[in-house]
């Protein structure tokens, strides 16, 4: 094993200047992009990706690389400071983040979730450099009937997660996954509840749906409370994280690199589900779960943590199969192709300098998130003294281009819109929007799994019992489940909820 | 009554106006930039090589030539666009075996018509699809294939990219010349199909040739054939389908996926012209032809004529395909 001797080849080619240079680039544009709302790491690299065609290989590569998880740092600051997620990691960071930017702590969880994410996205690279490939071989083995039974455990999740009447997140969960089920049916190819048209035929889009649902209710919601200020902030008590937040903060860092850094490797979406679950887990071990959801420091630096590092174990089946685990990382293949390098199983053989040097360039680029965020901490929490008449105009254009910039189309600004008025009621109902998105991101790819499932297996129902990993997930969601439903549990998490009610 | 002459007078104007434009403008074409439309998101097989193209037309027009994703519906979304756009040059449209041979005869309705709302303007290049299965099932060819699928019916599963798509179809067409019979599972991308048949979950794929055949020189997968008349210049000691199966009648076994530039119709002509003859330059560059051919495909070129041909041609093949395996209209 040569992991020193390639890791020290890697930063060999990552610190030369031109391949440090563009990796600031990359991670400066990713956070900028990131702090707008809407405008994601997909439509800036769509854009950029004619720019790279007169780059050297490494540098366009270690470029893009760092505006994705440049984006997935940034995403945190407006999920923070503004209740706005701009992708479905950050859902979870709007939960207690910016609650805690209503209590005044904003500068306090912006510095968790960037030291959270410096952490996990160490981490988890030396993770990638170390058991790419074996984590590889892994994941290969996950098969239809394991993906089912994980995003089951997934959704039962999701109503744990959510606070209030049990029945009011079971309706969310529900609303999301038809949501969901419109667009093309992958097994059929038929069109379901597009209404003839063909904006619909791919489904909605999750950008403007949340942008609406978080976004747009919060900024109608603060204009019909404007008597009480602005509606976020008036004092700001400090910038940085006590010694009592550090305290609370570092064992959920860990948990959360953990689990990030497992569930990044799935090329099925997994980082999607490695913020949700690390929420969940912090909210599980946590001595006082009361908490959540009324700025718990550990509700950001868990998830944090966790989508950073699965940003980064999401590059294993890239860099060693070529197989893209989300649509960034698909540019990212067309961007390899370009230069004239196949991504895949040929690439550490062929091109070593170009493999390494990218796995080194993300230990450069993470300090350098950190480096670039932290001095505008201070920026960012001013951004909440501006007057709400200034601030919320702004917020919305952003939010529109945003919205447009996913298809050059003004239909998903419509989408955003309908979602705006849709969350603004739904606040008003006193139902929560997390497990809504959480239905409408996993309820999709259950319905896929669990008829691919069925069509290997001829039909049978017992394929769920068959596979070892699929067996182990639903026994553990029928134990969770009993813990829900059992009635002693249910009185205490009434007792609990019930207080945050007020 | 009144309205409807002054209505009637003002709309002829307007085109008056319009034809008069056009003209001008097919003079001294082109006069500001130009785009192509790509039915497909970028960073896909399309999108690359219209970027590839893009760029080189860019260098022949002295204009820059921008590639438009314009994504949604598996491609229809942005077929319609550029079918619909104004003819006058500035907006071409990266076609391919989907938007003008399978879409054409899988959908109930279509806003276009691949032959009568397009103009087209040159083939650019035919990519063949490879016949890949897991390393571990006990078959080394073709021959072996049929066989095995033979002794074990209902055994076999072959994944594809999504129904409709040339992996799915070229499986259907394989199904019905071989007579054997296979389940399709269908993936939302042609990454998450490759990997079901490494992991062994389903057995056998038609992939697209340049993200396959990498996995072949890993020994991840095990190549049989590739799908096109003639074999690949990235792969030569793969057979052709019509020439591994000596058991089972295959000669007429083609599948390929291909790229053509079209403009909407009634674009004027001296730019199809003008477009077809900086394309045909490009596509004689060793820069391009190396392009291509490491992508497992070979470049084309022609007249706009022999695209017609091609496009004719490919509608009618994939009707048989489809009617075959019973695909129902969507």
């Amino acid at each position: 094993m040569d992991l020193f001797g390639n890791i020290a080849m890697g930063l060999g080619v990552a610190v030369q200047p031109i391949n440090i240079g563009f990796c600031f680039i990359g991670a400066l544009l990713g956070t900028v992009i990131g702090v707008l709302p809407g405008v994601g790491p997909t439509a800036t690299m769509a854009l950029l990706l004619p720019l790279t065609f007169g780059l050297p290989t490494e540098a366009s590569i270690i470029m893009l690389a760092g505006i994705y998880y440049g984006a997935q740092y940034g995403g945190s600051t407006t999920a923070i400071l503004l209740n706005l997620p701009g992708e479905t990691s950050s859902v979870v960071t709007t939960l207690d983040g910016h609650q805690m930017a209503r209590q005044g702590r904003a500068g306090a969880a912006l510095a968790i979730a960037a030291i959270g994410s410096l952490v996990g996205g160490s981490v988890a690279t030396l993770v990638l450099a170390a058991f790419g490939p074996l984590l590889t071989r892994a994941a290969l083995s996950f098969s239809a009937p394991d993906y089912f039974a994980l995003i089951l455990f997934g959704l039962l999740v999701s109503i744990i997660l959510a606070h209030g009447s049990l029945l009011k997140s079971v309706t969310m969960v529900v609303a999301g996954i038809a949501l969901g089920t419109i667009g093309v049916d992958i097994n059929t190819g038929q069109f379901r509840m597009t209404f003839g048209t063909m904006e619909l035929a791919e489904g909605i889009n999750f950008v403007p749906l949340a942008m609406g649902l978080f976004g747009i209710a919060d900024i109608l919601r603060n204009l019909e409370n404007r008597g009480s200020g602005m509606g976020t902030v008036s004092v700001i008590s400090s910038l940085w994280p006590s010694r009592d937040d550090i305290r609370r903060s570092w064992p959920a860092i860990l948990r959360g690199t953990g689990l990030g850094s497992l569930l990044g490797v799935l090329p099925g979406g997994g980082a999607t589900l490695a913020s949700f679950a690390s929420y969940s887990l912090e909210k599980k071990v946590a001595a006082d779960p009361a908490r959540f959801g009324k700025g718990a420091i550990e509700g950001v630096a868990g998830p944090e943590t966790a989508n950073n590092a699965a940003a980064q174990t999401s590059f294993v089946p890239l860099l060693t199969l070529g197989l893209p685990t989300n649509a960034v990382m698909a540019l990212l293949v067309g961007a390899f192709i370009i230069q004239g390098v196949q991504p895949g199983p040929m690439m550490l053989k062929q091109q070593p300098g170009l493999f390494w040097g990218l796995i080194a360039s993300m230990w450069i680029g993470n300090l350098m998130l950190v480096v670039i965020n932290l001095p505008l901490i201070g920026l960012w929490v001013k951004l909440l003294r501006v007057r709400y008449e200034f601030l919320f105009p702004a917020v919305l254009l952003f939010c529109a281009i945003g919205a447009y910039s996913l298809h050059n189309s003004g239909f998903d600004i419509l989408v955003m819109a309908v979602f705006g008025a849709v969350g603004y009621l739904l606040i008003k109902l006193g139902c929560e929007p997390t497990p809504l998105l959480l239905g409408f991101v996993l309820g999709p790819m259950l319905e896929e799994n669990l008829r691919r499932s069925l069509m290997l297996s001829r039909g049978s129902l017992m394929t769920f019992i068959e596979h070892p990993i699929s067996l182990t997930i639903l026994i553990a969601f029928a134990l969770t489940l009993v813990t829900v439903v059992r009635p002693s549990m249910r009185r205490k998490r009434d007792i609990a909820f019930a207080e945050e009610e007020t | 009554m009144l309205r409807f002459v002054r209505h009637a007078i003002m709309a002829a104007l307007v085109a008056g106006v319009g034809i008069g434009m056009s003209c001008a403008h097919a003079d001294n074409w082109p006069s500001r930039n130009v785009s192509i439309i790509v039915p497909y998101s970028a960073g896909g097989a399309t999108d690359i090589l219209a970027r590839k193209i893009a760029e080189g037309l860019t260098n022949e027009l002295g204009r820059t030539v921008i590639v438009d994703n314009r994504a949604g519906a598996g491609g229809i979304l942005g077929t319609t666009l550029a079918a619909n756009a104004k003819p006058d040059g500035y907006t071409l449209f990266f076609g391919q075996v989907s938007s003008h041979g399978i879409v054409p005869n899988l959908a109930a309705s279509l806003k276009y018509d691949p032959v009568k709302s397009f103009e087209p303007i040159i083939f650019i290049a035919s990519i063949p699809n490879i016949l890949v299965v897991n390393k571990d099932l006990p078959v080394n060819s073709v021959d072996e294939l049929i066989a095995y699928a033979k002794a074990n019916p209902d055994k076999l599963n072959y994944a594809s990219s999504g129904i409709g798509a040339s992996t799915h179809l070229s499986g259907e067409m394989f199904k019905s010349q071989a007579g054997i019979s296979m389940t399709h599972i269908p993936f939302p991308g042609s990454a998450q199909a490759i990997t079901s048949v490494m992991g062994g979950q389903t057995q056998i794929m038609f992939d697209n040739m340049p993200s396959a055949y990498q996995h072949v020189l890993s020994g991840g997968l095990k190549a049989l054939a590739v799908t096109t008349k003639n074999r690949s210049p990235a792969a030569p000691d793969i057979p052709t389908v019509a020439e591994a199966a000596t058991k089972a009648d295959l000669s007429k076994f083609e599948a390929t996926s291909w790229f053509g530039l079209f403009a909407p119709a009634g674009t004027p002509a001296e730019v199809i012209t003008r477009v077809n003859t900086s394309v045909n330059d490009l596509l004689k560059k060793p820069e391009i032809i190396k392009f291509i051919n490491d992508g497992g495909g070979v470049t084309e070129g022609g007249t706009p004529e022999e695209l017609a041909k091609h496009v004719t041609a490919e509608l009618a093949k994939w009707k048989v395909v489809i009617n075959d395996a019973g695909i129902p209209k969507q």
